[in-house]
């Protein structure tokens, strides 16, 4: 009996493995002729792989042959995304795709990426940055902490050399005119628990990261770098509203290659259109403390333009450029 | 609010998921390439579904399931199911060999059930006290525990110092691939993009261990199985249990300790535990042939991770592990918020949470005893049927780790140089120690210098990190004064 278990066990695994990715090839006339997979260029049990997986469940309505996530991790997200842009543009390999699309490149770190390979559908989500320090910190606003920056040495957590959490702050001392030391951690966390251990004055990482931490009163977020108030958290001001002209956040959008025929692309962006408004993937993005933000094709597009530039001039402004 | 969580755990489905997340967590953890973290993560899009106390008590027994399971490949085959378990491979299948197999499994059995139960009876009685200890590790404290790790690589190097230093050395260089965390800078990457986030050390452990063992099985398939060894021992003798007993309380402890850091795992926690049980033992030169408590100590200490590491996501909501980052996801789309409010506000799913845990190692002890038998036939199986399941094996957990057929190649290439490595005998495991431990203590020693702008006596600033420095010192020089004083009692 137990043997039976392990044996079937066994073979299940290896059977999924072999058969995951597999069946793609069925010919058919109409989009969805076939399984579709959603590539998810972080690893999985992370927020960009829960997002990702909600959402193909929210649109596995309109694909009858199934629609999975695929992981392909590395180089912070360049070999996921590489792998996207290089598949058949045939509507079966959907790419999720973050701001690092527009960064990695000026880094030097992005492989071959290129946002103009790829047609965008549509942005789901989104996330800003959160300046945040202990509750027993000094500094009670922003402007305490941009004083005191200027006097003395302020050292800020990030997610990592070149991650967008670090561009965050490196915007913010560009819009105020002063200077942090930027100590990179490997990834978000790490620096939050520096930050809850007293050894950082600040960290810089988003406030959906952050805001347990805050509502159980263990941080203070001093103002968010978000075009608007966030909603859920009224109390805290834009960086904007303060007077540092600087927004800098991530999102997760998804994207098709090059070349995929328009009525495929017209498709799956109205399934993600319609997957975005079903209760589950609503209830699951509150759960999450994930922020939706939906952007359309057009605005997507816009978007990715105006922060490949602003992330090029950033980025050769702090020295990081290749 | 006791009584509460009573009612939800003791719910027949719930205890029916904890036994098939136990159950599958063992396979999971058995499998070389299917790691801990990984089957967490594969059924956590399951729990989706569930409410939360099936949710976290169904990824609570994969956990514990597949820090044990991965010593029984380890101990049957010379590899290691998951990282946490290749220090329980160095005495472990020594022990097997010597046709003990029944015996090596029973204790590590044994002792990853009292290391586990410890570990419970410490997150459930003094977990804020162990969560303030744990925020102190900053940069310098983690770099000096790397550091106290690295010196494991005495410990681990088999017969010659020297190879072991070598192999030490190659897993350091190779841990320097990739992007440099403090700078940027791109560091032997060829410019390939499979390079950038460095080299992952599961494709490396797969080849190292599994696949140039699967080397060697071709050279001996000729040879017929020598013997047809017997399973005895499964439950541990009467003369075993004493030093179980002591390695699962002391090693469990450790093993909690280690837990509660965060960004620190089982596979560190492992290997120190190792290293102590040989510092502390009084025949150091035995260790390395099969002797029982090179089995426990590791053992003890990986599944003494499993409680440590929830105690941080349970107190401040922020992960011990890889595994309690995915777990914290879990919680969350459950809609609770893992960290300080969650005792107030989620009380009896807390409570639950702590009942799980007891019953998932209980669960892991009956089912990890009554499955010997059969997982030892693994033994019986003959070398041609075994051996080309071994190599199916390596390339389907290389490759579904990431889907990377680069994946596959590392773990090609690092079976080639394993098969040299063992014909040479030198030991793989210190490359291991090195992968792991290499960037933990670069990049710490580096943001340390970064926060203490340049000043080296950041390394020696406080209580932990001392008490770090005094334990490297002694665990150096503790063999050299063993020697001299063996040398005289002859």
């Amino acid at each position: 009996m137990k043997k039976m278990f392990v044996v079937c066990m066994v073979l299940a695994v290896v059977a999924g493995t072999l058969f995951a990715g597999g069946a793609t090839e069925t010919a058919g006339a109409t989009y969805p002729n076939g399984p579709a997979t959603i590539i998810c260029p972080y690893s999985a049990g992370g927020g960009s792989d829960s997002v990702s997986r909600a959402l193909a469940a929210a649109m596995k309505v309109d694909f009858p042959a199934g629609i999975a996530v695929e992981n392909r991790t590395g180089g912070a997200g360049s070999v996921g995304m590489s792998y996207g842009m290089h598949s058949k543009p045939n509507g079966q390999i959907i790419t999720m795709v973050a701001p690092e699309l527009v960064m990695l490149p000026h880094t030097g770190t992005g492989g071959d990426i290129d946002y103009k390979k790829f047609i965008p559908l549509a942005i789901v989500n989104s996330g800003y940055a959160a300046i945040t320090v202990s509750a027993d910190s000094p500094y009670k606003t922003l402007e305490d902490l941009l004083v005191a920056a200027k006097t003395k040495d302020l050292q800020f957590g990030n997610s990592g050399i070149g991650s967008i959490w670090h561009l965050a702050g490196a915007g913010l001392e560009q819009a105020a005119g002063v200077e942090f030391t930027h100590v990179p951690f490997d990834g978000s966390s790490a620096a939050i628990t520096s930050l809850l251990g007293n050894h950082l004055d600040g960290v810089s990482v988003s406030y959906a990261e952050v805001a347990s931490q805050v509502e159980a009163g263990a941080l203070r977020t001093l103002a968010v770098l978000a075009p608007n108030r966030l909603s859920d958290y009224p109390d805290v001001p834009t960086a904007g509203e303060l007077g540092y002209d600087v927004v800098i956040g991530t999102w997760r959008g998804y994207c098709v290659p090059v070349g995929t025929p328009q009525a495929t692309v017209d498709f799956l962006t109205a399934s993600i259109m319609k997957a975005v408004k079903t209760d589950t993937f609503i209830k699951f993005m509150k759960n999450t403390n994930n922020d939706i933000e939906v952007i359309g094709t057009a605005a997507f597009a816009e978007k990715l333009q105006r922060e490949d530039e602003f992330y090029a001039k950033l980025i050769e402004k702090i020295g990081l450029a290749q | 609010m006791i009584v509460e969580a009573f009612r939800l755990v003791f719910e027949p489905s719930v205890l029916l998921f904890i036994v098939l997340g136990v159950a599958s967590g063992i396979c999971i953890g058995c499998l070389p390439g299917l790691t801990t973290t990984m089957g967490v993560a594969l059924v956590l899009p399951l729990t989706f579904g569930m409410d939360a106390t099936h949710s976290i008590l169904l990824l609570i027994g994969v956990y514990v399931g597949a820090v044990y399971g991965g010593s029984i490949a380890a101990i049957l085959l010379n590899t290691p199911g998951t990282p946490a378990s290749a220090a329980t491979a160095l005495d472990g299948y020594k022990m097997a060999s010597k046709g003990e197999a029944g015996r090596a499994l029973g204790i590590s059995t044994s002792s990853s059930f009292i290391g586990g139960m410890i570990s419970c009876v410490y997150l459930i009685l003094i977990s804020p006290i162990l969560a303030k200890f744990a925020l102190k590790f900053s940069a310098p404290e983690f770099f000096m525990l790397a550091v106290f790790g690295l010196c494991i690589i005495s410990s681990i190097s088999g017969k010659s110092m020297m190879k072991g230093l070598i192999s030490g050395a190659l897993g350091i260089l190779l841990a320097t691939i990739g992007i440099d965390s403090i700078t940027g800078s791109m560091r032997f990457t060829f410019n390939n993009m499979n390079l950038f986030s460095g080299i992952n050390f599961i494709p490396v452990m797969i080849g190292l261990f599994a696949m140039s063992q699967a080397f060697i099985g071709v050279e001996e398939m000729k040879q017929k199985t020598v013997v047809a060894r017997a399973i005895t021992h499964v439950f541990p003798k009467r003369s075993d249990w004493g030093m179980i007993v002591k390695s699962g309380f002391v090693y469990g402890t450790m093993g909690t300790l280690i837990g509660c850091i965060p960004g620190v795992g089982a596979d560190i926690a492992s290997f120190i535990a190792y290293g102590q049980a040989k510092s502390f033992s009084k025949h150091p030169e035995l260790f390395g042939t099969g002797l029982p408590e090179a089995i426990a100590a590791p053992e003890a200490a990986n599944n003494g991770v499993t409680g440590g590491a929830l105690i941080p996501m349970l107190t401040l909501g922020v992960p011990g592990d890889a595994v309690a980052a995915i777990m914290i996801g879990a919680l969350m789309v459950q809609g609770l918020q893992p960290g300080p409010l969650l005792f107030q506000n989620n009380g009896p799913i807390v409570y639950a949470l702590f009942i799980g845990c007891f019953i998932a190692n209980i669960c892991m002890f009956v089912l990890g005893l009554n499955s010997v038998r059969l997982f030892a036939k693994v033994l019986s199986v003959p070398k041609s049927i075994l051996v080309p399941t071994i190599f199916l094996l390596c390339f389907v957990g290389s490759y579904a780790l990431n889907n990377s057929i680069f994946d596959v190649a590392v773990m090609l290439f690092f079976g080639i140089v394993g098969y040299f490595l063992q014909k040479t005998e030198v030991s793989s495991s210190p490359v291991i120690l090195g992968l792991i431990l290499g960037p933990m203590a670069e990049s710490n020693f580096r943001r340390a210098l970064l926060m203490s702008k340049g000043d080296y006596s950041t390394f020696i600033s406080t209580g932990i990190s001392i008490t770090f420095f005094v334990l490297i010192i002694i665990s150096l020089a503790l063999p050299l004064f063993q020697k001299k004083f063996l040398k005289r009692q002859i």
